[in-house]
């Protein structure tokens, strides 16, 4: 509740007015560290350690945050600034993800009173959003990894959005819902395998393969063995299956992308 | 559009060096933005007129490569090629003070122009906070060309830096006041440089009319 409070308060808090009467300014509100390390030691109340009170209390499998953020924070300016500018999109996406979800519990409702249909997995939405924003943050990584593809250039201009099907197309991982680690990680590389489906012909040179050799050096040197079987079916509906028996920890939720798909469309349309 | 403001500043370089820069404006995918980078700031230490205006290329380069491929190799090289020089600053000080004046008026200047979704980077506020408090020491004052690179800077900056943090330019103008009232050897332009922004900044980063016919006009007459 604290982070969602503070994440408002970036936000709202606009006007000059406001930003000046208020001592360290809303920077720092955002920002867990200094420049060196070390301008923080007065407001470093501000941040990390609450939130991970926060978070043990309310739930059991938390992902292990320390290390990764850390690091990323102390990195050069440059990163500093990518961060930066991840974090502010990803608490924009936040904001948007939280309005859908709550007209799409609105919708739900009306139409459980004229079908009777029950909705206990949607409607446990609006508890199973992950805030942490450590976790989003790394998350969003992950993800930009995947879109930083030709394969995913090329899923994107060959299937256009409302010709994918759930199952069969490889369909973002949500990040704004909670799962384990495992079953994050999971999902990232089962997302990343159905992608490569799309990889560029390789007769079209050295220059591609390159790009995803260094990837898989870094982020998923376990797929290479998922990798084969699934590039040597090539097909399209194939691969699915395959690949959501390989989804342990996805199973429970397995109905659930479908039924998210229906509500953030109806959820856009109401936001018309 | 031939007579930009880039296209003049890039004048200053060498032909292969322009045509590299050119190519950066319009295809950066298809140059060595780290070369870039790095020949920009190179520049600007040395040239104190091209450091005042080089944030507006790096501001084009990098929305150009953002727009083309969504990348920030240029940005990301720019800004730690900063923090290089920007951890060398006292050494960079006291071989050349034009060199640190340069230094100074470049940062600022990326910090004035190159925005993240609008606002200014983050990682900078402190740096360019740090740049200014040392200006603002008793061994820089004494020193018209210091004085006069942190009064310009916060003439242009003033305002967006004490949004991003006030607490920092209240420290900074303690030391301006104690500068101009209490320090000994400041020329009269030193003085008069801090006395008009520290009116620039108590009338909100504004000179009221009379201020500024008393600082500018006064020669005219």
């Amino acid at each position: 509740m604290s982070h969602l409070a503070r994440s408002r308060r970036c936000d709202g808090n606009n006007t000059e007015l406001e930003d000046r009467s208020h001592g360290p300014s809303r920077w720092s509100q955002c920002r867990k560290r200094g420049i060196d390390g070390s301008l923080r030691s007065k407001r470093s109340d501000d941040d990390g350690e609450d939130d991970t009170n926060n978070r043990n209390a309310s739930f059991t499998t938390p992902e292990s945050r320390a290390p990764v953020s850390r690091i990323a924070r102390q990195a050069d300016w440059g990163s500093q600034v990518e961060d930066d500018e991840m974090r502010r999109d990803v608490q924009r996406d936040m904001q948007r993800y939280r309005r859908r979800i709550l007209a799409a519990e609105v919708t739900q409702r009306e139409r459980k009173t004229s079908s009777g249909s029950s909705g206990s997995c949607d409607s446990k939405e609006g508890d199973n959003v992950e805030m942490d924003e450590a976790v989003l943050l790394r998350r969003q990584k992950q993800i930009n990894y995947g879109k930083n593809t030709l394969a995913y250039d090329r899923y994107v201009k060959e299937v256009p959005k409302h010709m994918r099907q759930p199952g069969v197309h490889p369909k973002t991982p949500n990040k704004f819902r909670k799962y384990s680690r495992r079953s994050w990680d999971q999902q990232i590389k089962l997302w990343k395998v159905k992608l490569h489906a799309w990889d560029p012909p390789t007769e079209e040179g050295g220059e591609v393969n390159a790009s995803h050799v260094e990837e898989l050096r870094f982020e998923d040197v376990m797929d290479i063995e998922i990798d084969f079987p699934v590039l040597s079916d090539t097909g399209n509906g194939t691969c699915s299956f395959s690949t959501h028996n390989l989804s342990v920890e996805d199973d429970d939720c397995a109905g659930t992308p479908v039924k998210m798909q229906k509500t953030e469309t109806t959820a856009e349309l109401d936001m018309l | 559009m031939e007579n930009s403001p880039e296209d003049y500043r890039i004048q200053s370089f060498d032909l292969q060096t322009q045509m590299l820069l050119k190519t950066a404006l319009k295809d950066p995918g298809s140059v060595n933005l780290e070369k870039v980078s790095n020949i920009i700031v190179d520049q600007s230490l040395k040239d104190q007129v091209f450091s005042k205006e080089a944030g507006r290329i790096c501001y084009t380069i990098a929305q150009a490569e953002a727009k083309q491929n969504n990348g920030s190799v240029f940005r990301r090289n720019l800004l730690n090629r900063l923090q290089q020089e920007f951890k060398e600053r006292e050494g960079t000080r006291a071989r050349s003070l034009q060199e640190w004046v340069c230094f100074v008026t470049f940062i600022c200047n990326i910090y004035d122009y190159l925005k993240v979704n609008n606002m200014p980077m983050v990682a900078l506020v402190h740096p360019v906070y740090d740049c200014l408090m040392r200006l603002a020491q008793p061994d820089a004052l004494t020193n018209e060309e210091e004085v006069d690179c942190l009064v310009l800077q916060l003439h242009r900056i003033g305002e967006q830096l004490e949004k991003s943090s006030s607490q920092r330019m209240d420290e900074l103008f303690y030391l301006l006041r104690d500068g101009f009232l209490l320090q000994e050897g400041l020329t009269s332009m030193a003085r008069l440089l801090l006395l008009e922004i520290l009116e620039f900044r108590a009338g909100g980063w504004v000179l009221s009319g009379t201020a500024h016919r008393y600082y500018y006009s006064e020669i005219a007459d």
